[in-house]
């Protein structure tokens, strides 16, 4: 019996329907949290990169973020504001492009004048652990925090770049993908924002 | 032969371990090795699904047509470590993006397919839950000794944590994969002079 065709066809179709049932309804039960978790953590690196406290409790970071953060949408670009009362004090701009392995997302921390770049968190990134993944390091991140970009408008590893920035070692092509995103980052949609907040 | 709970444990952890005696999950014993927590992480996934998986095919063994036992088989792995990633994602954030696209790995691993083909699909369910875990165990064990070296020669800690009184320069090779090769090499060295077979020389 265990050979007939019909048999083969109603087995595979009774056990698929059971195990999608089963995985959709963990993920039905689970989805909530999943997207909290995910909301929590965007919220976080938003605060990292505008260098507010980004510990404590689900709600105390969600309000903090509430009363220091805007997201705005300036010339098309939807980026976050760090406001202090009615003073713009950093934009924090969404990037998006490829790593070594996989894609990045992360935002870019600009000063109001477009003449620094004020800090640098990923939030998502697929880098081998251990090697590129330790772009999520603050020793490699905190780097970041007040580039000069008036004069020269790449940035560069090492001397280059004016002994500002440190590649990870071990993981070069994971370093080098990261300055290139920043810099088409900085070339395009930062060099389109500073037209436009400047008119 | 019959297998009692006992050699089922003691085959599938030491004497017949599944990555130093069949050289299978070879892939993730290099990708995760290079820091204990992520090993410890990856082994304790793999142990779950590889016992419920075993658990579920041993269940359905007399059902199951012998042509698309394969698949089927892939059907119960990849529910399972699809339900171990929504539980990471929604309990320990943390740790799931620690770990990455590795979770989702685990249907990959030949161990799991290896125990469910070779032991699951003959044997009575709790027999088969069993050696399903405890090939798990000898996984993680095998994962964390290559991990300890890797972690504690390549950045001076132990699962993250610095080590009082010991520093020395880290070695960049240790982080990389290569550094499990030589790891893993030695190790089955090490077991096949514990374990193997004494077979005949050759002529």
């Amino acid at each position: 019996m265990k050979d007939n065709p019909f048999y083969t066809i109603a087995f595979m179709l009774i056990v698929s329907a059971v195990f999608a049932l089963m995985l959709s309804l963990t993920n039905e039960i689970y989805l909530p949290r999943i997207e909290a978790n995910e909301l929590l953590e965007d919220r976080r690196a938003v605060l990292y990169v505008f260098e507010l406290d980004t510990e404590g409790e689900a709600e105390e970071v969600l309000d903090r973020f509430e009363s220091h953060v805007e997201e705005q949408t300036i010339a098309d670009i939807q980026l976050y504001v760090h406001l202090e009362g009615d003073e713009v004090l950093a934009y924090a701009v969404p990037f998006t492009g490829s790593g070594l392995w996989g894609t990045m997302n992360g935002y870019l921390g600009i000063s109001p004048d477009i003449t620094q770049v004020t800090g640098l968190i990923f939030t998502e990134h697929n880098e081998t652990p251990g090697l590129g993944g330790r772009i999520d390091e603050l020793d490699y991140l905190e780097q970041f925090r007040g580039i000069d970009i008036r004069e020269e408008t790449t940035l560069a590893y090492g001397s280059d770049g004016g002994d500002q920035l440190d590649a990870i070692t071990g993981a070069t092509g994971t370093s080098n993908a990261v300055l290139n995103i920043l810099n088409d980052l900085l070339d395009e949609t930062i060099s389109e924002l500073e037209v436009a907040l400047n008119g | 032969m019959a297998e009692t709970v006992r050699s089922v444990m003691a085959r599938n952890t030491w004497k017949e371990n599944q990555v130093l005696r069949q050289i299978l999950g070879i892939c993730s014993a290099l990708a995760v090795t290079n820091l204990m927590m992520n090993s410890l992480v990856m082994g304790l996934g793999l142990m779950f699904v590889t016992s419920l998986s075993s658990l579920t095919i041993s269940l359905l063994r007399n059902l199951i047509p012998h042509r698309i036992r394969m698949i089927v088989m892939t059907l119960i792995i990849a529910s399972y470590v699809i339900l171990v990633d929504i539980f990471l994602k929604a309990n320990l954030p943390e740790i799931s993006k620690a770990l990455g696209p590795y979770v989702g790995l685990i249907i990959t691993n030949c161990i799991i397919m290896g125990r469910a083909e070779a032991f699951a699909q003959k044997n009575p369910p709790l027999l088969s839950m069993l050696d399903g875990f405890f090939a798990g165990i000898g996984y993680t064990l095998v994962l964390l000794i290559i991990s300890f070296f890797r972690e504690f020669l390549g950045f001076g800690t132990l699962f993250g944590y610095e080590i009082p009184f010991v520093s020395f320069e880290p070695w960049t090779i240790m982080v990389m994969p290569p550094a499990a090769f030589f790891i893993i090499g030695v190790l089955i060295w090490i077991s096949s002079n514990l374990f193997a077979p004494k077979g005949k020389k050759k002529p």
